[in-house]
């Protein structure tokens, strides 16, 4: 299980991390970008996602359709993704393609960002806003992070809006671009069955000439009065709510109790939230999750359930919550046990391995061996949940509702 | 190196040994599913699949699942159209344990009373909230019309049947179902087959049973263009086709032929309705095969003032693919099936899920050289013959949204 992390900076800033485990029957690559729509201005709002897809649209040397039957030649099983904070591209292929893999993939990484291929996949982007507006659970956050962020951009919506979209040109993509895009603010990582010197080495030939520039981002810690809200939707036949509060950011310590404390409380089997609203069947979802951000983070319960039942769920909820310290040791090594065995699995796997080594990278400029993570889990006490919640203490909920009209 | 061994009860063990990784995972198959519920209790399989995990052996239902989480052991219990599956992955020394806790399940659950109120309130809430996902909603509402009964049971059940079904139905259904002949129990990953074979020898060994009778798969009944009203910002499009059986000649040809049209980014239904005019986020075709019924089935969401335009690109790539296709364009989807094939078994719980699979269509496990030469031997001609016996028209038409379509007459048949 335990392979060496091997890292590199190349003079422009590019950080390349790999770790090759010749056991595994693929390899897995990525790249990271500390990017997202939290560092876009109101009027660029949508465009991190936006600039994801149409990193797929061409280079100076290939056509949008280039790299899709590129990608098919691979056999590659490639995408990516865009969240309030980060900019991930991925693929993983059999041993022998890798480098080819790695050469398609930094190529895709300076885009030409082709007015043409700019004006369709806008119009692609409008299919995906309209696709997750008939997704009700989708729109409830969307709406519920936008309100309890508030002017904190870790409330930024990802997908934009259609005006946004619709008003955004390829110029002002361009330059989010040239002022997200340099090799320092990325991470390269490769994980499973490649050659380790060949990465590294391909790396620099392929990324070393990129120019490097300096990227900021703030990161203000958010603090969320507590505050309740409705939205009202025509077609809904499940309600559903949200409840924010305060709860530690991706550097912070205490996010290893917090999670394990989430899962104490809310995780999909075998936690007080499923005892009590699942098996009881007063509701079909309820969890509870620690949402780590970059220099912040919430702390958040959802619950979805026919609409006559929210109220009670809700008050349900709030009171699992509100005693969070009400569980047994019992309760506390099931919890850690079934974080270690999903940290164990997932590590098997070189997409599991990349995007925890990519993730831990961009967050933390650190790299943990697995069975350090482990060790961490496992050491974590009562008393280490009962000092996080002193921080963090799940009293100050914002309450956020969607209900038929 | 996979071993196979049969106990006298009928039950077949698969054991996959792997030795570069530390977990382990087992699937346990039994024929039966939601074709075997009685007609007007559609659903009572899929209690019967939660039942299992309230109480079992010595455990009530909160022993039992805190035993599975004291080991981090994720599990699932649940009921396809024609099987109830039970899977399970897990750090490798935990196996003993979880092989003892499935045997419970499937051999002594409690099957309370009082918890099928609960379950029953989740499953109708499920049946509701379909109306919150579109996109799936129309797949359920295609699969009811376009295959012949009981194959197009819904996955979710009926609410009727969901409300009607009372213990004494899950009692008799779980005396009728859960039986080792012709079951499946495959487990892949940090093991040794001799071991798990006495393990399960010792627990499932003086398991008894009757063999369950499958309902056959009859005559699909006439194509039809279908259309639910639906206030929505995307319409559903969908439509569905016979195609080629798992053990048929072909159905490599096929498997294909359905990768050329849909696969995700170099197919043509994504370079020609996504790529070039920006109609979707989401199209794709797939093929899905059993020994008893092939379909093709192909999809595209898109705003409704672009969806007769989506069906019409839709319709044209189908129908013109025959004849067509280039070798490039069949060594490209040949080359990404084979990769997939290889990329998609890395982990022990898909190995104990492919060897069981094979097992179950076939009674045997195909080596992957065996899979490569059949998927070698596809040409552009068997390509093109595989689209003369099933040329994806007629076909049955779905569109869930603001609008119908118009669709052609000859498309129906």
């Amino acid at each position: 299980m335990a392979h060496k992390v091997h890292k590199e900076v190349l003079p422009n800033g590019l950080t390349i991390l790999a770790e090759s485990n010749p056991a595994n029957v693929s390899a897995g690559i990525g790249f990271f970008v500390r990017t997202g729509a939290r560092d876009e201005s109101d009027r660029e709002s949508g465009v991190s996602h936006f600039l994801e897809h149409m990193m797929f649209k061409g280079t100076p040397t290939r056509s949008a359709l280039d790299i899709n039957l590129e990608l098919g030649n691979l056999g590659a099983q490639a995408n990516a993704f865009t969240s309030e904070e980060n900019t991930v591209y991925y693929a993983t292929v059999i041993p022998e393609k890798f480098k080819a893999m790695q050469e398609l993939l930094s190529d895709m990484m300076r885009p030409a960002l082709d007015p043409e291929e700019f004006s369709m996949e806008k119009k692609v982007i409008l299919e995906e806003i309209a696709l997750y507006r008939d997704r009700p659970h989708f729109y409830l956050f969307e709406r519920a992070f936008k309100d309890y962020f508030g002017a904190h951009p870790a409330g930024n919506s990802v997908l934009g809006s259609d005006e946004s979209i619709s008003a955004v040109t390829r110029d002002e993509m361009k330059a989010y671009f040239d002022r997200r895009y340099s090799p320092s603010n990325m991470v390269l990582v490769g994980s499973g069955n490649f050659s380790l010197d060949e990465f590294v080495a391909d790396a620099q030939k392929l990324c070393g000439s990129w120019e490097n520039f300096p990227v900021t981002r703030d990161v203000p810690r958010h603090h969320g009065s507590s505050t309740y809200k409705e939205y009202r939707r025509k077609t809904l036949s499940h309600s559903h709510a949200v409840l924010l509060a305060q709860g530690p950011g991706a550097q912070d310590d205490e996010r290893y109790a917090l999670s394990i404390l989430s899962n104490i409380l809310g995780d999909s089997s075998g936690s007080k939230m499923y005892w009590e609203l699942i098996d009881k069947g007063l509701a079909d979802s309820a969890s509870v999750d620690s949402d780590e951000r970059d220099g912040t983070g919430c702390l958040m319960v959802y619950v979805s359930t026919t609409p006559s039942k929210l109220d009670d769920v809700v008050k349900t909820a709030r009171s699992i919550v509100s005693s969070p310290l009400d569980f047994s040791d019992a309760d506390l090594e099931r919890a850690k046990a079934k974080i270690v065995s999903r940290i164990v699995l997932d590590g098997e796997l070189p997409m599991g391995r990349l995007m925890s080594l990519g993730m831990e990278w961009t967050y933390r400029k650190t790299i943990t061996p697995l069975s350090d993570i482990i060790s961490r889990v496992r050491s974590v006490s009562r008393s280490d949940i009962q000092r996080a919640l002193s921080q963090y203490p799940m009293t100050d909920w914002s309450e956020y509702r969607l209900l038929p009209e | 190196m996979i071993t196979s061994h049969q106990l006298k009860n009928g039950l077949t063990i698969l054991v996959e040994e792997m030795s570069h990784v530390e977990s382990a995972s087992y699937d346990l198959m039994l024929p039966g599913g939601f074709i075997c519920d009685p007609a007007d209790r559609i659903g009572a399989g899929l209690i019967l699949g939660e039942l299992i995990g309230r109480g079992a052996g010595p455990l009530n239902s909160r022993q039992l699942s805190d035993a599975f989480d004291d080991l981090g052991i994720r599990h699932g219990e649940g009921v396809g159209s024609d099987r109830y599956a039970m899977s399970g992955s897990l750090v490798s020394d935990s196996l003993p344990r979880a092989l003892e806790l499935l045997s419970w399940m499937v051999r002594e659950p409690h099957l309370p009373e009082e918890e099928i109120p609960n379950i029953q309130s989740v499953l109708l809430q499920d049946i509701d909230s379909l109306s919150d996902n579109p996109a799936r909603r129309c797949m359920v509402e295609l699969s009811r019309r376009y295959y012949p009964a009981p194959y197009n049971r819904p996955s979710l059940g009926e609410a009727d049947g969901i409300k009607k079904t009372d213990r004494e139905t899950i009692q008799s259904l779980w005396k009728r179902m859960f039986s080792p002949r012709k079951a499946i129990l495959s487990v892949a990953g940090k093991v040794t087959a001799a071991d798990v074979i006495q393990r399960v020898e010792r627990l499932f060994g003086d398991w008894e049973g009757e063999e369950v009778s499958i309902p056959a798969f009859g005559a699909l009944p006439k194509n039809e263009y279908f259309h639910i009203d639906f206030d929505s910002s995307q319409m559903q499009i969908v439509l569905a086709a016979p195609s080629v059986l798992f053990n048929q000649e072909g159905y490599y040809s096929g498997k294909l032929a359905v990768s050329i049209l849909g696969a995700s980014m170099f197919g043509r239904l994504f370079v020609e309705v996504r790529e070039k005019r920006g109609l979707c986020y989401s199209v794709y075709a797939r093929h899905g095969s059993t020994t008893s019924y092939g379909t093709v089935t192909a999809y595209v969401g898109t705003t409704p003032e672009r969806a007769q335009e989506s069906l019409d690109v839709l319709l044209r790539e189908l129908n013109g693919l025959k004849s067509t296709i280039s070798a490039e364009e069949l060594d490209r989807a040949r080359t990404n099936l084979k990769a997939s094939l290889i990329m998609g078994e890395e982990s022990p719980g898909a190995r104990a899920g492919s060897n069981a699979q094979d097992w179950w269509l076939l009674g045997r496990i195909r080596p992957l050289s065996e899979i490569n030469a059949e998927i070698d031997k596809v040409t552009v001609a068997s390509v093109d013959e595989f689209l003369s016996r099933f040329p994806f028209s007629p076909c049955s038409v779905l569109t869930l949204g603001k609008h119908k379509l118009s669709v052609p007459t000859g498309l129906i048949g």
